[in-house]
């Protein structure tokens, strides 16, 4: 941590905080589908910022934060080994297709970062309840996965620019 | 709109281009199997059920078997309650022909939201309470497919 500014640090955590805010709402709201895992994960658009205007491992310390977090003020224990394994599933995924893309396309990473949470989700599933039949849910979860994904990919390509822009002026 | 351009376009946007519609086209290709998959569950062989088929609902609580019911004998409603670790309970209704989880001790209540289920294609999950209600098409033991002579 000693390389990390002390302003960066600053900045990093407001982007914690934000995600953390999102999370918490977002997990407010009633489910997009009766079906357990379609949801918006709309806090993986700070992740993407982040990705585009940091670098891998400040995006890795705030989804850190923000998983940690995350499961104690709107979770239970249950939803922190699939919020965990989900997640750093996705931003693996994610470090790797933004690698090979250059930091371009952010929506096709945000796709494929879905999915891979999905997949990450599913197999804990299995693991916890020990049934196999879980599976069935795989088709719904990847398309879920795609078009929840290119929301959010979407909302990560509006934003990061202008953000980018102000992050450069003032020198952070 | 705006299209916001990265700092690397330009030097290298052919190649970053072809990985990114390699990239779509790997998207294309798991979109169009798993329509190919959910058509084949609703529409595909062992969708529809044949007036010989028995279906079976099993219920598993952490991955074992407890219950196995045949909806297509039962004729009158009833509940069952399942009891897990630190007081979590499922109270399952089973219906002719159907089964659902009426009531649940789990936060999210995303079990109950399910409804009640008929076909094997999207088995009931109660993550929480590690509940699993998936529904087969077996064989009736008393049907007879066909004769030969």
């Amino acid at each position: 941590m000693k390389n990390i500014s002390l302003q960066k640090m600053v900045v990093l955590a407001m982007f914690s905080t934000v995600a953390l805010t999102i999370f918490v709402i977002e997990s407010m709201l009633p489910p997009l589908a009766p079906i357990q895992g379609v949801k918006l994960g709309l806090a993986n658009v700070i992740t993407l910022i982040l990705l585009l205007c940091f670098n891998e491992r400040d995006a890795f310390l705030v989804l850190l934060v923000r998983i940690i977090l995350g499961s104690i003020c709107a979770g239970q224990m249950m939803s922190f080994m699939y919020s965990l394994c989900g997640g750093l599933l996705c931003f693996l995924t994610m470090s790797l297709i933004n690698r090979l893309l250059r930091k371009q396309y952010i929506f096709i990473t945000s796709v494929f970062g879905a999915i891979a949470h999905n997949i990450g989700q599913l197999g804990v599933a299995i693991i916890m309840t020990g049934s196999l039949s879980i599976l069935l849910y795989l088709p719904v979860m990847m398309i879920s996965a795609v078009l929840t994904g290119l929301f959010t990919g979407f909302c990560a390509w509006f934003t990061a620019p202008g953000l980018k822009k102000y992050l450069k002026k003032n020198h952070i | 709109m705006k299209h916001p351009k990265s700092d690397t376009d330009g030097i290298s946007g052919g190649s970053t281009k072809k990985t990114a519609a390699l990239l779509l086209f790997l998207i294309a290709l798991i979109v169009l199997s798993s329509v190919g998959g959910l058509w084949y569950l609703y529409l595909g062989p062992g969708a529809s059920s044949e007036p010989g088929q028995a279906v079976i609902a099993e219920i598993y609580q952490n991955g074992k078997i407890i219950h196995t019911i045949h909806l297509d004998t039962v004729t009158e409603s009833y509940t069952i309650r399942i009891d897990g670790d630190n007081e979590a309970y499922n109270v399952i209704e089973v219906h002719p022909g159907e089964i659902g989880i009426c009531e649940a001790s789990c936060p999210d209540g995303l079990c109950v939201n399910m409804g009640f289920i008929h076909s094997e294609i999207l088995p009931i999950t109660c993550l929480p309470n590690k509940v699993v209600i998936r529904i087969r098409k077996g064989d009736n033991p008393d049907h007879i497919d066909s004769v030969v002579y």
